[in-house]
C-alpha cells in the first residue's frame, strides 16, 4: 500500500463501514419491539367506539326523519282531504242556498197526527 | 223514536228523530237543540245582546254569516213578494204595541198602540266583508224568517241520525218520513202527510194582545201601511221545500187575501191551506 490513492479509498470505505456498523448497532435489531403505548390503544379503542356510536345515532335518526316524513305526508294528505270535504261542503251549501227548494212532498191524510202546527 | 222539547224563540219546539237512542242519535238532537238557540241568540230583537240588536241600535254592523244570510233571504223575499213580505216591521210591530216578547205581553203587559210606522226602508248587504248598513230609521224584525232558516238549519244537523222533524210554532220542516203533522185550524185539526219539505203557518188568530186604549192588535203587519193587516183570511198554512220560503209565502198570501191567495198558489204550485174569516178551509196549490 504505497499510493496515495489506495490509502485514502481505504479511509473511505473504513469510516464508511463504521457509520453502516454504528447505524446498525443504533438500530438495536436483535431487541423485542416495544410494547404499543396503553394511551394510544385506549384512545384508538374509543375512537372505534364513538364511531359506531355515530353509526347508531344516524341511524336511529334517519329511521325517525323517516317515520317524521311518513307522518307528515299522511297529515298533509288528511288536511287536504279535509279542505277538499270543506270547500265541497261549502259549494253545496252555496249551490243550496242559490237553488230553489226542492219541491216537498204533501197530502191530506185521515191519520192521527204526530204533532201539532198552528200560528206563530 | 226520539222526542226532545223545549222553550225557544218564544215557542214550544219539538225536535222528532226516527232512530234508535244511542250516542249518535243524543249527539244530533243536542247539536240541533244547540243551533236553535245559537240563532235565536243571534237573530232575537228582544235580546239586548244580540247581533240583530246591535245592528238596530247602530245602524250598521259587520254581522255574522247567519244575520247576513238571514237578512239576504228577507231582502230576496221583499223583492219577489212585491214587498208584501219585509223584514224592515220592527217600527211598525214596536207602534203597533209589540215592544216585547210576546210572553210579557200575554201576561198582561198591554201597551200603548202608536201611529204606523214607515215600512220599506234602505238595507244595504255587502255579502263578501258582511256588513249590513240601514237606511235611516230603518230597523229589521227577522223574527218569522229567522225562526224558519233555524228550522232549517236545526233539521239539517238532525238529518245526519236519520229521519227526523224539527217544529217551532208555526213553522215546522222534515227529512225523510212520511210526518203525519196536524195543522190545527179553528175547525179542527186536519192531518197532512209530509215526506219532505216544510210548513209553516201564519195567521191572526193566535199572538193577539190588547192596547191601553182596548183596541185588540195581531203582529201579521202589513208593510204597504205599516199596521196590523186587515185580510178576508184568518190562518195561511204552504208548504215548501224549506222553512223560510213556506214562512215567506204564508205571509204574502194571507197579505194577498183569499182571491188572489188561491191564484197565486196554484201559480206558484206551493200547497196550502186557507182559513177564512168566516170559517172556510180551503186548499190550493195542488194540496188533496
Amino acid at each position: 500500500m504505497t499510493s496515495h490513492a489506495g490509502r485514502l479509498c481505504a479511509l473511505a470505505a473504513s469510516l464508511l463501514a463504521f457509520f453502516v456498523l454504528w447505524a446498525v448497532v443504533a438500530a438495536q435489531p436483535w431487541s423485542p419491539a416495544k410494547a404499543a403505548d396503553p394511551r394510544l390503544a385506549a384512545l384508538a379503542r374509543r375512537e372505534q367506539r364513538l364511531r359506531y356510536e355515530a353509526r347508531l345515532v344516524r341511524r336511529v335518526v334517519a329511521r325517525r326523519y323517516a317515520d317524521y316524513r311518513r307522518r307528515y305526508a299522511a297529515y298533509r294528505r288528511a288536511l287536504a282531504r279535509q279542505r277538499s270535504r270543506a270547500a265541497a261542503a261549502r259549494a253545496a251549501a252555496a249551490a243550496a242556498a242559490l237553488a230553489p227548494a226542492a219541491s216537498p212532498s204533501v197530502r191530506i191524510v185521515t191519520l192521527p197526527p204526530l204533532t201539532i202546527t198552528r200560528s206563530s | 223514536m226520539e222526542r226532545v222539547a223545549f222553550r225557544a224563540m218564544g215557542t214550544d219546539v219539538e225536535l222528532l228523530l226516527d232512530a234508535f237512542p244511542s250516542a249518535e242519535s243524543d249527539r244530533a238532537l243536542a247539536r240541533a237543540r244547540a243551533e236553535l238557540e245559537r240563532l235565536e241568540a243571534a237573530l232575537s230583537r228582544f235580546r239586548p245582546d244580540s247581533e240583530l240588536s246591535a245592528l238596530n241600535r247602530f245602524g250598521a254592523l259587520r254581522a255574522g254569516r247567519d244575520l247576513v244570510r238571514v237578512t239576504q233571504l228577507a231582502l230576496a223575499a221583499r223583492a219577489r213578494t212585491g214587498g208584501r213580505f219585509d223584514p224592515t216591521v220592527h217600527d211598525a210591530l214596536v207602534a203597533a204595541g209589540y215592544d216585547r216578547s210576546f210572553e210579557l205581553l200575554a201576561n198582561g203587559a198591554s201597551t200603548a198602540a202608536r201611529a204606523p210606522a214607515a215600512c220599506g226602508g234602505r238595507v244595504c248587504v255587502d255579502a263578501r266583508t258582511g256588513e249590513i248598513e240601514l237606511g235611516e230609521g230603518v230597523r229589521l224584525d227577522l223574527g218569522g224568517i229567522g225562526k224558519g232558516y233555524a228550522v232549517d238549519r236545526a233539521c239539517e244537523l238532525l238529518a245526519a241520525a236519520g229521519p227526523c222533524l224539527v217544529n217551532a210554532g208555526g213553522d215546522l220542516a222534515v227529512r225523510g218520513g212520511p210526518w203525519p203533522v196536524g195543522v190545527e185550524t179553528p175547525q179542527g185539526t186536519l192531518t197532512l202527510e209530509l215526506t219532505r219539505g216544510a210548513i209553516a203557518t201564519s195567521g191572526t188568530d193566535r199572538r193577539r194582545w190588547t192596547t191601553r186604549g182596548g183596541g185588540e192588535q195581531h203582529h201579521l203587519i202589513d208593510p204597504r201601511t205599516g199596521w196590523p193587516a186587515e185580510s178576508d183570511l184568518v190562518q195561511v198554512t204552504v208548504v215548501a221545500g224549506c222553512a223560510v220560503e213556506a214562512e215567506v209565502l204564508a205571509k204574502a198570501l194571507f197579505l194577498a187575501g183569499e182571491e188572489r191567495a188561491l191564484t197565486e198558489a196554484d201559480e206558484l204550485g206551493a200547497a196550502c191551506l186557507l182559513v177564512t174569516a168566516d170559517g172556510r178551509v180551503l186548499t190550493a196549490g195542488g194540496l188533496q
